[in-house]
């Protein structure tokens, strides 16, 4: 099985993010591995660990990703390509879908795990619309993956009704989520060796395609302007004998706030 | 004038409250709006459909329509907008609608937006103002292409019960299944209970509470009040809560008129499916837990002396 794995380079979303004159301030951001890549990473190592699969991963843009690469070489994935090319600069979900299309078929490979979300756009589309442009099966939001047999997989999705058990069949695409694993920590020896191999950085050239071709000129949507987020400030906080404080909120809720 | 179609949101044969807020809108922003329909059974719907709002109702019904499936499910929205010429397509906020919303708009080479919480035409583009950065931040985002695919969030949009439509019913073909991907199997999770996405109240547990004792006392909580039963991601993957009840970014979306947290810390992950919540109510023994900076009310204390007490209080004031 040959196993091609999405990962996104994104704003570390645990630290505070501010706005200015309808852009986001840069000053102080930090960029991580997409926590739900993470988890496609783990994935994709987990069968590769099953089944021999032979591994590859893809990054499209975030500037120098090499730390990221290196820690998903040191998680147990193979191979690495990393995309840059100023013409992705304004991409939506379907520009990338396009560079990922590219990727797939030059490499003849049997499933392709993404994230399910990326934690900058949280759009969740990328994966499900590069299933579409490729014509194949896919799966969203999977939370378990067993190996059937070379052709065939058994994943269990998080649906509305509960958990779906869908037998898909290769070559597919599925997007998973951040409940499907633990991602295992990096070891320090992983994390040196590493260092020696090879990133295989492309541009749109590279990979034997043009800005023209992926429709990088004209994306279907972007943003126009970043807002602060309304903030929901704390009221109070009570403490002290329980069943005091108790009956306080209690009250507080009927006669306050009147939502009981 | 635009043509607006929403797809239904129908669960276990009900017509969720979200249909009729989109057809709302849809008619608030002055278009035309139809409604596709796709599940088994569910003709009985269609005064239904009508009342929320739609002047066609385009409906798939099917017994091999019974579980979602993202494929033909998207197909049926796509020969629905096709045949109503529709410019906006509107999905409530559901698993289903995030798994078939891309399928559609790349079918229809339109462009998709998830988790919209405003959509207006400007001279015929759109604009929508969306959430992004697990909510750190709000972003207005221009639609370059004619056509929109969108799901929007939760409780955006209000129902207009005066608006009406009339009855136009056109039955769509239905599509083969996906063989590719096959539901072998549905593990439903506790389906008689009520709807975290309907509720007045909504009553959530994290880690403090430990273990299926913990969860039975809070879920008592929950059943006095005739609440929602939620649950954080911890209570999740260890196995105590069924997914479907998971709150947050990865999961439902809720804006109760109160929501009770207990045992929960509050991570910008948990808070993405809640703060818009009206009142929150939160229960803790930490005084530092990042979910008292959101609170209206926090308790500072033990979730297992608290719970009990704040049972016997409720029951107080509301009999
Ligand atoms: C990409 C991504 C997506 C995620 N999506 C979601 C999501 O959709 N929803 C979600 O909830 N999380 C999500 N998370 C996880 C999130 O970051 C937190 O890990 C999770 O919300 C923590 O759950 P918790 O508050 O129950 O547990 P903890 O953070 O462990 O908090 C437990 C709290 O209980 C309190 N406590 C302990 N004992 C008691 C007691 N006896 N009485 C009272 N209080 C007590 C503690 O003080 C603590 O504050 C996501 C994470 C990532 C990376
Ligand atoms: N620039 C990118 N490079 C690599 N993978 C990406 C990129 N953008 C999106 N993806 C993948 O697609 C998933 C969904 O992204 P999104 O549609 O932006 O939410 C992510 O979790 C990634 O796995």
């Amino acid at each position: 099985m040959k196993i091609l794995t999405t990962v996104k380079k994104v704003v570390d979303v645990e630290l505070n993010i501010h706005v200015k004159d309808g852009a986001i301030v840069e000053d102080g951001l930090q960029y991580v591995i997409n926590a739900w890549d993470e988890n496609a990473v783990e994935t994709t190592v987990q069968l590769k660990e099953q089944t021999g699969a032979e591994t590859t991963l893809v990054s499209i843009g975030g500037g120098d990703n090499t730390d990221i690469i290196r820690r998903c070489y040191a998680m147990g994935i193979e191979r690495g390509i990393h995309i840059e090319d100023p013409a992705l600069d304004k991409a939506d979900s379907f520009i990338y879908a396009r560079v990922l299309q590219k990727v797939f078929e030059q490499g003849d490979y049997d499933l392709v795990i993404t994230g399910k979300q990326a934690q900058d756009t949280d759009n969740g589309q990328t994966g499900i619309i590069l299933a579409e442009y490729l014509g194949l099966p896919c799966v969203s939001n999977v939370i378990g993956v067993e190996v059937i047999d070379d052709k065939h997989l058994k994943v269990s999705r998080a649906g509305d009704a509960g958990t779906e058990i869908v037998e898909v069949e290769l070559p597919a695409v599925i997007t998973v989520d951040v409940s499907i694993n633990e991602p295992r920590l990096p070891q320090m020896r992983g994390l040196m060796m590493a260092k020696k191999k090879k990133i295989e950085v492309m541009d749109l050239a590279a990979l034997g395609t043009s800005a023209e071709e992926i429709g990088c000129a004209a994306p279907k949507s972007e943003v126009i302007e970043f807002m602060e987020s309304e903030k929901r400030s704390g009221g109070r906080k009570f403490e002290g004998d329980p069943a005091e404080v108790t009956a306080q909120v209690v009250e507080l809720l009927a006669s306050e706030a009147k939502v009981i | 004038m635009a043509k607006v179609l929403v797809v239904a949101e129908i669960k276990q044969g009900v017509l969720k409250s979200s249909t009729a807020e989109l057809l709302s809108k849809a008619k608030a922003i002055g278009a035309e709006a139809a409604v596709v329909a796709i599940g088994s059974n569910i003709e009985g719907l269609v005064p239904e459909l009508v009342k929320a709002g739609s002047d066609t109702q385009y409906i798939a019904d099917d017994a091999g329509l019974e579980l979602f499936s993202a494929g033909p499910y998207a197909a049926c929205v796509v020969d629905a907008a096709r045949q109503f010429g529709a410019d906006l397509i509107l999905f409530g906020f559901s698993e289903s609608s995030k798994a078939a919303a891309p399928r559609v708009a790349a079918q229809l080479d339109a462009a998709c937006a998830s988790e919209i919480t405003e959509v207006a035409a400007d001279n015929g583009a759109f604009q929508v103002v969306r959430p992004a950065i697990t909510n750190k931040v709000v972003q207005k985002v221009k639609v370059n292409t004619d056509k929109l695919v969108a799901v929007v969030r939760a409780g955006a949009f209000e129902a207009d019960e005066s608006i009406g439509g009339t009855e136009n019913v056109v039955k769509l073909d239905i599509p083969a299944p996906d063989l590719k991907a096959v539901i072998k199997e549905l593990v439903s999770d506790a389906s008689g209970e009520i709807d975290l996405a309907d509720a007045d109240v909504v009553v959530s547990v994290g880690r403090g509470a430990r273990n299926e004792e913990g969860i039975a006392l809070v879920k008592e909580l929950a059943d006095d009040l005739n609440a929602g039963f939620g649950s954080s991601r911890a209570m999740v993957d260890a196995g105590f809560m069924p997914h479907n009840k998971q709150v947050g970014q990865t999961g439902k979306i809720v804006a109760p008129s109160l929501y009770i947290a207990v045992g929960i810390s509050g991570a910008i992950q948990h808070l993405a499916g809640m703060s818009g919540s009206k009142v929150v109510l939160a229960i803790n023994k930490d005084p530092e837990a990042p979910i008292f900076n959101i609170a209206d009310y926090g308790i500072v204390g033990d979730l297992f002396e608290v719970v009990p007490i704040l049972k016997e209080e409720l029951k107080k004031v509301r009999s």
